[in-house]
């Protein structure tokens, strides 16, 4: 509960804080920390210096592009999404799935930068991220590169942000008239920790033209399922597509779920193809919400 | 004296007192609120003392390890640290333990920190002092503790066999006690009956009420006086104060345990004194006060969980018209690395030995034994609660085994209301109940019609299930302590008790305070309403004093607030002693108006001659004399009153047999009656609840909403370890639970709408015709059970476990091929 | 102290009281309020920040302050269950949790207390489950919840906030 010794400083612009992260090898950001400070706290990692960026107005905004797409600070607190008019608009389910973290104290601090860069498996918007195809928007002191959200994950709290680089925001792509993205999780409780999770996209106007599907909690990062993208690529966009192709779940993939005190990893496996459908069920039916 | 139906055992009837009426049973708002709003109470973790040090236990990473060396040097070169204490300067110092087992269980050598080994993840290793909270969390991580590890005994029936690991070596066994209660004939029951169900296994999971408030003491060892004074939050302050005191070598009356508010404790604070005895010698050893916070992590490992207990071999004679004749079982209870109340649960169960049923042949071989991890504590229910889980899976499972109606079986065996005083095949006496009426009740609240009608439209392949289940359930209060002597009969321990002091004040104010250690219970709330009915003012006029103090308070060696028993122990003793103030103030008041003590009658702070309202004289008056004005009275009556009176509430319990282990073990039995529908997922095995109703009695209710706030309580912590909350070790005795992301305490998401109903009948036994209450006795458990198991399948494997998350509902809905039901009939 | 480390000056207002004070970067913002401001309503129930004893209100929001260095609440307006009282006299909510039993030990009620103040600020009728939600982040372990949504629900009809 009490953490080590450690220093602190609050940058007052994005540059300084890249200044300050570069000047120790165990500095770290810190945002909302409602990651980070538990991560101190319990003593499974050493920080020396944090470096906090909560508070950089630059990284805080929620700003529509004219072509539909949103690009999110990373500072922006799960709270601000979901009560954020312009992310309703284009989408909801990124408000939705916000909206729903933990509980509302947790949502009043901490940031979609956070829960992505430390990358807990269980964590709700990586999943998320990846199926909208979105890109994450990391930052140097040499500038900004690109990298898209499918190679952002490495592992356990192991990102592509290196070590004195911090993710400056994230551009969800628009989703379109003729596509939907979907999200289920089974979880321990209400709100709680995903035993397993899902989340999916779904383009195509009665025929699936491209489709996404991601899990998460079947390993250390969240993963695309080829398998099951691949069976719903071309086919009619229905119940019984869906769930032909989630069969793909769980049969030869390779999935690696762990198992701890919420679940077996077998359970994990088949319970993997029970959201992936869930996921992408609700990707089809929310079809055409984020479009104009 | 009553006669029960057999009998061999008889409880004196009292008759309730006719003055209770105007505030008892009425919904009176509480006292204590107010400050709890404000934010001004006092919790433990709230005390402070000048000079005092900071203090963090440094503890076994290891389940099992013979301790090699403890090197404390680089933590005292830490700037900042004060002291530290090792097992082996306790050693030096102070006694083991006192033990309630007979050996060899008895023959435990514990102390207040490891000495020589350690036996579960968590065990306390040495303690660290230093100037602030962070210095001795960091000075703890430099204490270096050498282990020799051993292999660790993590299964309850696997400790008990002769090659486990044995954890104690003074005991040579792990098996802690082995005792068998055999009451009326079960070998004839089974050979005779026409059918006999035989059940593999069941399993009580370990889990914890987890109070929201983890331990925390101010200790202060005071050089110039000797008094060691302990301001914590321990719910049971003279049970420490009998163990910690010959240990430490401090007699009683220089001991001096305080608490105001306690932030539930729920039978888990019973175990902390063990730290508070490490905390004790910290002090001494340092020359200042020593604080301590247990954090959740520390709380969890270490804190004590509660029982967890196996039931093996369970076969169930039953005759063709429905009646279960009774039960044989080999039972297994876990209680931990150390024995720190019991093998005490080894009889305390037997308090309700039929559970809520007419069983007359009932065989229990119950083996106690030591483990590899956290050692084991009262928790909510204790005992009970896990002994009346496998009554109800027995009729459960019996009922859908062989197609009887699950409400008609019930209500076949159930012991009827006529049957009240009921004694019991062990000779305990179940004072009242309804217990039919009550499972009507429950159902009517759920609208049980309707919901199988649901059940039968939801067709197949809807992806759904419905199931309704049952779970009756009994909260025995008011234990005998002689109980105690079952287990082992050299045992000092008889009967029960609680104190309580209502005095009137210089200028007529009423006070009261009491020997109890509330944890929620709101006792200074309903002590006052009885207080206000007796001396005829309001509750507001009646001060009782927030918390306990040692050396103020009144208080026996019962003294504390667990097991289901204030509204007659705390009460009985507050009753008691306001009765007696009130004789002494209509004595003085009939001198002072001139009338006989008959004529007086007291209402509104006033003591009045009956129909001639002139004559009277306020609480002050009378005060006036007996304090500042005390030659104005007849020397005899001067000498005949204090104006401060105590009395102890003492139960009518005789000792029991040890040998026949019968005997009454406990004075009253509320119920409780939990009815719910819940909605299973079949592809993923979640379980809502979609209607939740109890049917609580815990006779006569001296304040009805707090009642209903109780049965809220024990409703949702039952739910939480039914679906949510297990604490549980792998092979190499980690625990997997650390926070409350993975022991996942409900919230209100989790916690369903829960519907309540009252019956009452009063208890014939107690002053107020009250039954203890507020453990509940764990029907969400017996419930939920019997709900899922209503949703399987007619070839599903039976519910065997308490805790149901979705994976073993998931496995119970599909199981793998050749998974054995876990049951079998044999039929003649 | 002789903890070592930068310590950094940080002035927070709370309850309407500025307070300046010097904290090392790892003192906790539940720790500033109880220990070194004394101001001990705001309780710990956890190390993990899932129980909501600690919750208080920052610049409007609830937070739970033992997730938050003390530090990085320099130039805050911070609430605690200290000021929702005046001069004695309990707030509608405060009343509300007492007429319907919203307690009994008392130890979450604090932070259910600030939890609540919010929900009924921005929502000021709420439906069952909208509180359920509003307090899911604050455990209680003896009302099984019933009647703190009774009192909330109670206060709001009364234009409690």
């Amino acid at each position: 509960m009490l953490l080590e010794s450690v220093e602190y400083t609050r940058p007052a612009t994005v540059e300084e804080a890249l200044e300050a992260l570069a000047s120790d090898d165990d500095a770290a950001p810190l945002a909302g920390g409602q990651s980070l400070i538990n991560v101190l706290k319990n003593r499974v990692a050493s920080v020396a210096l944090l470096v906090d960026i909560s508070r950089l107005e630059e990284l805080r905004r929620v700003d529509p592009r004219p072509d539909g797409s949103l690009e999110i600070g990373a500072c922006v607190t799960y709270d601000e999404l979901d009560r954020s008019a312009e992310v309703r608009k284009g989408h909801a389910i990124l408000a939705d799935v916000a909206g729903r973290i933990e509980d509302q104290q947790i949502r009043n601090r901490g940031t979609i930068g956070g829960n992505c860069c430390l990358s807990d498996p269980t964590n709700n918007l990586p999943p998320l991220v990846m199926a909208l195809g979105a890109t994450m928007n990391v930052q140097g002191r040499e500038g900004v590169r690109e990298v898209p959200a499918d190679d952002f994950f490495h592992g356990y709290f192991a990102t592509a942000v290196e070590h004195d680089e911090i993710l400056r925001s994230i551009t969800v792509p628009a989703l379109g008239r003729d596509a939907g993205a979907g999200y289920n999780s089974l979880t321990i409780g209400g709100d709680s920790k995903a035993i397993v999770r899902a989340s999916a996209y779904v383009r195509g106007d009665g025929t699936i033209e491209d489709a996404r599907v991601v899990l998460s909690v079947v390993g250390p990062r969240p993963i695309r399922h080829p398998g099951m993208e691949q069976r719903l690529r071309g086919q009619p966009a229905t119940a019984e597509t869906v769930s032909r192709a989630s069969e793909a779940v769980g049969e030869g993939d390779g999935l690696e779920p762990p198992t701890d005190s919420h679940g077996t990893a077998d359970y994990r496996r088949r319970m993997a193809r029970v959201v992936a459908r869930r996921a992408a069920h609700e990707a089809i039916a929310r079809g055409g919400e984020g479009g104009e | 004296m009553t006669q029960t139906p057999t009998g061999e055992t008889t409880v004196e009837r009292v008759a309730p007192s006719e003055r209770l009426g105007k505030w008892s049973g009425q919904s009176v708002p509480r006292k204590e609120d107010r400050r709890h709003l404000q934010g001004q109470a006092q919790f433990a973790d709230d005390a402070w003392q000048r000079r005092m040090g900071y203090a963090h236990f440094v503890r076994s990473p290891l389940a099992h390890a013979r301790i090699v060396s403890v090197d404390t040097s680089k933590a005292e070169a830490l700037p900042g640290v004060f002291a530290t204490l090792t097992g082996a300067e306790v050693r030096e110092l102070t006694e083991p333990f006192f033990q309630i087992a007979p050996e060899p269980g008895g023959n435990i050598v514990e102390y207040c920190l490891a000495v020589d080994k350690v036996r579960y993840q968590g065990d306390a290793v040495a303690l660290v002092l230093a100037e602030s909270r962070d210095i001795a969390r960091d000075a703890a991580e430099l204490v270096e503790v050498e282990y020799e590890p051993l292999p660790a005994v993590v299964d309850t029936v696997a400790a008990a066999e002769p090659d486990a690991p044995v954890l104690h070596d003074e005991v040579g066994t792990n098996v802690a006690w082995h005792g068998v209660y055999d009451y009326g004939d079960v070998d004839w029951a089974l050979e005779n009956a026409d059918h006999v169900v035989k059940i593999d296994r069941l399993h009580f999971h370990r889990f914890s009420s987890t109070p929201l408030e983890c331990s925390a003491a101010v200790v202060n060892w005071d050089a110039g006086t000797d008094m060691v004074a302990i301001y914590s939050n321990n719910q049971m302050p003279m049970f420490a104060s009998l163990v910690i005191g010959p240990s430490l070598g401090v007699p009683s009356n220089k001991l001096q345990f305080r608490s105001q508010d306690i932030g539930g404790a729920f039978g888990i604070k019973i175990g902390s004194y063990p730290q508070l005895a490490g905390l004790c010698l910290l002090s001494r050893k340092a020359g200042r006060p020593v604080k301590w916070t247990e954090y959740r992590a520390d709380h969890m490992m270490s804190a004590g969980h509660g029982n967890e207990r196996v039931f093996l071999d369970i076969e169930v004679p039953v005759m063709s018209d429905g009646t279960l004749l009774g039960f044989k079982v080999r039972a297994f209870d876990d209680a931990g690395a150390y024995l720190h109340y019991e093998p005490l649960g080894a009889v305390i169960w037997s308090q309700v030995t039929p559970g809520c049923y007419r069983f007359k042949h009932i065989h229990v071989d119950y083996t106690e034994t030591l483990t590899n991890k956290c050692p084991t504590v009262p928790n909510r229910g204790y005992s009970r609660l896990q002994h009346l889980w496998l009554t109800e899976r027995i009729v459960d499972i019996v009922a859908n085994e062989l197609g009887f109606d699950p409400v008609e079986l019930r209500k076949k065996n159930y012991i009827q209301p006529e049957d009240y005083p009921y004694e019991t095949p062990n000779g305990c006496v179940y004072d009242s109940g309804n217990l039919p009426k009550a499972l009507d009740l429950a159902l009517e609240a759920i609208d049980y019609p309707k919901w199988r009608r649901r059940q039968q439209e939801l067709g197949k392949g809807s992806g759904k299930r419905i199931g309704i289940g049952i779970g009756t359930t009994l909260d025995s209060g008011t234990n005998n302590f002689g109980q105690s002597r079952i287990i082992n009969p050299g045992l000092p321990f008889s009967g029960n008790g609680e104190a309580a002091y209502v005095k009137l004040d210089l200028y007529g104010e009423v006070s009261v305070n009491l020997g109890t250690t509330p944890q929620g219970q709101s006792h200074e709330t309903t002590a006052s309403q009885v207080v206000a009915d007796i001396l005829g003012v309001s509750p507001d006029d009646v001060h009782v004093t927030a918390g306990f103090d040692q050396r103020h308070n009144t208080y026996v060696a019962f003294s504390g607030t667990y097991a289901s028993q204030f509204a007659v122990t705390g009460l009985g003793a507050t009753m008691g002693a306001a009765e007696r103030l009130r004789a002494e103030i209509v004595k003085v008041a009939a001198f002072a108006l001139e009338a006989s003590e008959d004529e007086i009658e007291l209402e509104g702070g006033q003591a009045v001659v009956r129909d001639d309202p002139e004559r009277s004289i306020p609480f002050m008056g009378i005060a006036n004399l007996v304090y500042s004005n005390v030659a104005a009275l007849p020397p005899e009556l001067a000498d005949s009153v204090s104006l401060n009176s105590r009395h102890t509430y003492r139960p009518p319990f005789e000792v029991p047999d040890p040998e026949a282990k019968r005997g009454n073990l406990t004075l009253t039995y509320a119920s409780q009656t939990h009815a719910c529908a819940v909605e299973i997922d079949e592809e993923s095995g979640e379980v809502s609840i979609l209607d939740y109703a109890v049917a609580d009695d815990c006779g006569r209710l001296i304040n009805p909403t707090i009642v209903e706030g109780q049965v809220h309580g024990a409703t949702a912590h039952g739910i939480g370890a039914a679906l949510y909350e297990a604490f549980e070790y792998d092979e190499d005795g980690q625990l997997m639970q650390s926070s409350f992301y993975e022991y996942h305490a409900v919230t209100s998401l989790d916690v369903p709408h829960i519907k309540t109903v009252h019956v009452e009948t009063p208890s014939p036994f107690t002053p107020n015709g009250a039954k203890g209450m507020g453990e509940g006795g764990g029907a969400p458990l017996h419930a939920l059970c019997s709900a899922i198991q209503d949703a399987l399948d007619d070839d599903s494997p039976v519910v065997s476990e308490t805790h149901n998350a979705w994976e073993r509902v998931y496995r119970l809905l599909h199981p793998d091929p050749g998974t054995g039901r876990g049951v079998a009939v044999e039929s003649r | 102290m002789s903890d070592a480390g930068t310590a950094h000056p940080i002035k927070v207002t709370i309850n309407g009281e500025t307070y300046e004070r010097t904290v090392l970067a790892r003192t906790l913002l539940v720790h500033l309020i109880r220990d070194v401001l004394a101001l001990k309503g705001t309780h710990i129930g956890c190390d993990t920040g899932n129980c909501g004893a600690c919750t208080v209100i920052y610049n409007g929001r609830t937070i739970k302050s033992c997730m938050m260095l003390a530090a990085q609440a320099d130039g805050a307006e911070i609430e605690t269950v200290e000021g929702l009282s005046e001069n004695g006299e309990l707030s509608p909510l405060q009343r509300a949790f007492h007429e319907h039993h919203g307690l009994q030990c008392g130890y979450c009620t604090p932070g259910l207390l600030m939890s609540a103040t919010v929900l009924l600020r921005d929502n000021p009728n709420p439906s069952e489950e909208e509180i359920r939600r509003g307090i899911r982040g604050n455990i209680c372990r003896c009302t099984g919840y019933m009647n703190v949504v009774k009192s909330i629900s109670a206060a709001a009809k009364e234009g409690a906030q």
